[in-house]
């Protein structure tokens, strides 16, 4: 039996780049650090904090997403909107996934 | 009042570069102050609520690496093995280099044997210490900017393998080795009692100096003999390493040097034996040349050999 060690190292390799394609996503609509955090979470994609905010300004960095300080209300906040090139990102990765989902689908299916 | 936020934020910015800090700052700080905005509304407690929210966080140094997006070891998987391989090659070739450098200055002044391996294992000691940290330093560098890299890794490719060598012609080494050391030792331990010449009772005359017996330096001697057999057969038995490569080299380093210390100490022949047969004292400069020679050669095949060795793992 796969101790729960090893569990949760197999379940973070193969979650590894969802979130990427999660954030690229769900970001086609601007939002913030915790109110994405939080909705990431509700929508399914269980992230540790200390892993998203770094991750944010990566893909900023990468020119996928752009963002905007949003300084109306008390709180300063960054939000973060994807660009034309994620969204292109996206849409590859989006391609792979299913690709992958229908492989691993065929192969369950045969025993 | 400086609060655990205060010191978490800082904790994390001093990590990072000056230009990144302000903008990570306000966002940093928002999300904390969301993040237990969030629980106490859930009524939670506001104390109680930062705590949670900053472990949730984690340690600040990594958090610090992940926006820095710096790695968070020395050396990664890219160059690993490119960083053991060559320094398993230095410390293979160039320990015992330095080690029998330093040991034959001190054999060529004469100095006694104890300073001549105590000043070759310091050597070779410190050597090893100075490659490992210089090495060590270099491949961190590489790591971090990979603009020093020298061009693309080159692929790797079948001919990389390193041949092996057929089975027979590994035993008939070996059995070389085992026939010539035994010889070789039988000849040493009967020459004090098996000689061509005699003195005025009849008692063999031996051909090599009996300084060898009373202090025991030849049974030294073959001991190392025996001890390098011993690694010959390990290294074709046992898997290569590191230390065993290592172990192996001083081995066949330190019989040469021993050899090239007595010779240069004139300890080898028996003057008795050289007055009783006639030689010359060219003769007996050529049988010291020679021996230094072939202990020479001795040293250099090993180092070449030990470079060949590390190599190829």
């Amino acid at each position: 039996m796969v101790n729960d060690e090893q569990l949760s190292t197999h379940l973070q390799e193969l979650r590894r780049g969802t979130v990427v394609l999660a954030c690229l996503l769900v970001l086609r609509q601007a939002n913030y650090g915790y109110a994405l955090l939080d909705l990431l979470e509700q929508r399914g994609f269980a992230v540790d904090a200390n892993t998203l905010y770094p991750l944010l300004r990566r893909l900023e960095k990468q020119g996928l997403l752009t963002s905007d300080w949003n300084t109306d209300e008390a709180r300063p906040r960054k939000f973060y909107r994807t660009s034309a090139e994620g969204e292109q990102l996206a849409e590859t990765l989006g391609r792979d996934w299913d690709a992958l989902d229908a492989a691993f689908r065929a192969l369950k299916g045969r025993p | 009042m400086t609060t655990l936020t205060d010191r978490y934020v800082d904790a994390a910015l001093r990590r990072l570069p000056g230009r990144q800090r302000g903008d990570i700052e306000k966002e940093l700080r928002t999300a904390i102050a969301d993040a237990v905005d969030d629980r106490v509304e859930g009524g939670g407690d506001p104390a109680a609520a930062e705590i949670e929210v900053l472990t949730g966080l984690g340690d600040p140094a990594r958090l610090a690496a992940g926006y820095a997006d710096r790695p968070l070891h020395l050396i990664g998987p890219a160059l690993y093995h490119d960083y053991t391989r060559l320094l398993a090659a230095l410390l293979a070739t160039v320990v015992p280099a330095a080690a029998a450098g330093v040991g034959l200055v001190r054999a060529l002044r004469g100095e006694d044997a104890l300073t001549l391996a105590g000043d070759a294992l310091s050597a070779a000691f410190t050597t090893a210490v100075h490659l490992v940290c210089w090495t060590t330093l270099a491949f961190a560098a590489l790591d971090r900017l990979p603009r020093l890299r020298p061009g693309p890794a080159r692929p790797w490719s079948v001919d990389a393998l390193p041949a092996r060598p057929s089975r027979r012609a590994r035993y008939a080494e070996l059995a070389t080795l085992t026939v010539v050391t035994a010889l070789f030792c039988t000849f040493v331990l009967l020459t004090p009692v098996v000689s061509t010449r005699a003195d005025a009772a009849g008692e063999p005359i031996g051909l090599l100096s009996p300084w060898l017996w009373e202090t025991g330096v030849v049974y030294a001697f073959l001991c190392l003999g025996v001890a390098g057999l011993g690694f010959a057969f390990a290294r074709h038995y046992a898997r290569w390493s590191v230390p065993l490569a290592l172990s192996g080299a001083l081995v066949e380093v330190a019989a040469p040097l021993t050899l090239i210390w007595l010779v240069t100490t004139e300890r080898v022949l028996n003057p008795a034996f050289v007055t009783a047969a006639g030689w010359g004292p060219d003769t007996t400069r050529w049988i010291g040349i020679g021996l230094i020679a072939m202990s020479s050669l001795s040293l250099l095949h090993t180092i070449t050999d030990g470079l060949g060795q590390a190599r190829h793992r």
